[in-house]
């Protein structure tokens, strides 16, 4: 790395002399800074692999399964729009998760569709359904309806 | 006091090093979605890879034509580091940790794939950003083992650019069975090429010894084996041969081989 090298190249010019001498001496300290970066790089290196090791050896391997919630609906001149979380309570992530709300109890269903990019497990990701009629007024349903492997 | 000035300016130059080589990637979004979707074991065996190629690669950065076990491990570990942090900052401003909940777990998975870039990046820091070519007597260090080991880690610092993309995968189903086989002669010629042909500053111990055939099998032959190797294994860890035919898998390696025989031959340029 480019770290020690500075300190080397300083250290250089004062080896080469003393090489003239008839006994050089023992190689200067290693800089103190230079122990506290190793140091930092031990932790984070030691909370990548742990992290990533345990998961790979004790991690959860279940299908995704996912939760709509409505948040929230707000009347707009465009219809109105429900806002939904989706939470993934599975053991693995779940991609282009298609996600359906339908609206009964005012005459005709009316459904509504959105696309979830990408849902890890264990985490939550938002979205909105668009609808004609008030979905506070009728009987709202939401599901997903499927999802793809991400990969 | 003196030695950690000049430590902390070595040590911010690793951080431009990690920022030059790892901004194409911490900007990608497969890298992102990797990151979380990754078999877990597949991202452990490559960190645990990662650090001894790390301590390897500050061994053959490194100045002094000595080897000093600490310093290898006290550089390899910092360059790590380096590349932590400088990831999860980065990732962190351009709003991608936390995207999903509270999933730690995938804003960790990101973090660690690319801090190994960003780790190789802070190594040849020193390189890049113009400290000064390595000694005669550090050159000839490197035996045919330690060739290898750099052709790879050359073949590795390119590739790892492309290598999480989408198109990596396009531009193989793309491919007919003649374009592939061009392909494959283009970067056997290019490989030779780079290394035979063109004096590269820092590309000096052009294998002359035996004239172009000799070359050929003491340097681009392997070298060519370096870059198909370290290309499947990187398709292998972002898990995009699950479920492909050979053939097609194939493709794929010798479509990511192009670049990686690049930085195999031009690893001298880079580490």
């Amino acid at each position: 790395m480019a770290t020690t090298t500075k300190t080397r190249a300083a250290a250089k010019p004062a080896a080469r002399r003393k090489a003239s001498s008839p006994a050089p001496p023992p190689r200067d300290e290693v800089p103190l800074l230079e122990w506290i970066s190793a140091a930092v790089g031990l932790v984070c290196a030691l909370v990548a692999i742990g992290f990533v090791g345990w998961d790979a050896v004790f991690g959860v391997r279940s299908p995704p399964a996912v939760e709509v919630r409505l948040v929230e609906v707000t009347p707009t001149p465009h219809g109105f729009v429900a806002q939904i979380e989706a939470i993934n309570h599975g053991g693995s992530p779940a991609a282009q998760v298609a996600i359906e709300g339908v609206l009964s109890g005012q005459g005709e269903p009316e459904t509504a569709e959105a696309t979830l990019d990408y849902i890890p497990e264990q985490s939550r990701a938002d979205g909105g359904l668009v609808f004609e009629h008030d979905p506070r007024a009728g009987k709202l349903t939401l599901r997903a309806k499927g999802f793809a492997d991400p990969s | 006091m003196h030695a950690n000035a000049a430590y902390g300016r070595a040590l911010a130059r690793a951080f431009g090093g990690a920022l030059l080589f790892s901004f194409p990637l911490l900007m990608t979004m497969e890298m992102w979605s990797l990151g979380m979707a990754v078999e877990r074991m597949r991202l452990l065996v490559f960190l645990l890879l990662s650090l001894p190629m790390l301590l390897g690669l500050s061994y053959y950065a490194g100045f002094e034509p000595t080897f000093r076990l600490k310093d290898e491990v006290l550089d390899a570990l910092a360059a790590f580091g380096v590349g932590f942090l400088l990831s999860a900052a980065l990732l962190a401003v351009f709003g991608v940790l936390g995207a999903h909940g509270l999933s730690l777990r995938a804003d960790l998975g990101k973090v660690a794939l690319c801090a190994v870039p960003g780790a190789i990046g802070a190594l040849v820091a020193g390189k890049q950003l113009g400290e000064g070519a390595p000694s005669a007597r550090e050159r000839e260090r490197a035996g045919t083992l330690g060739e290898i080991f750099l052709m790879a880690v050359g073949a590795l610092f390119l590739a790892f650019n492309v290598a999480p993309t989408e198109e990596m995968i396009l531009i193989a189903y793309q491919m007919a069975p003649p374009q592939t086989l061009l392909l494959m002669a283009l970067s056997v010629l290019l490989l030779h090429v780079f290394v035979y042909r063109l004096g590269f500053p820092g590309e000096s111990r052009r294998r002359e010894a035996g004239g172009p055939l000799r070359t050929f099998v003491a340097f681009t032959a392997p070298g060519y084996g370096v870059a198909l190797v370290v290309s499947l294994y990187l398709l292998w860890t972002f898990g995009r041969t699950n479920g492909v035919a050979p053939h097609e898998i194939a493709t794929m390696t010798i479509v990511l081989a192009f670049p990686a025989a690049l930085g195999a031959a031009t690893a001298r340029l880079v580490v």
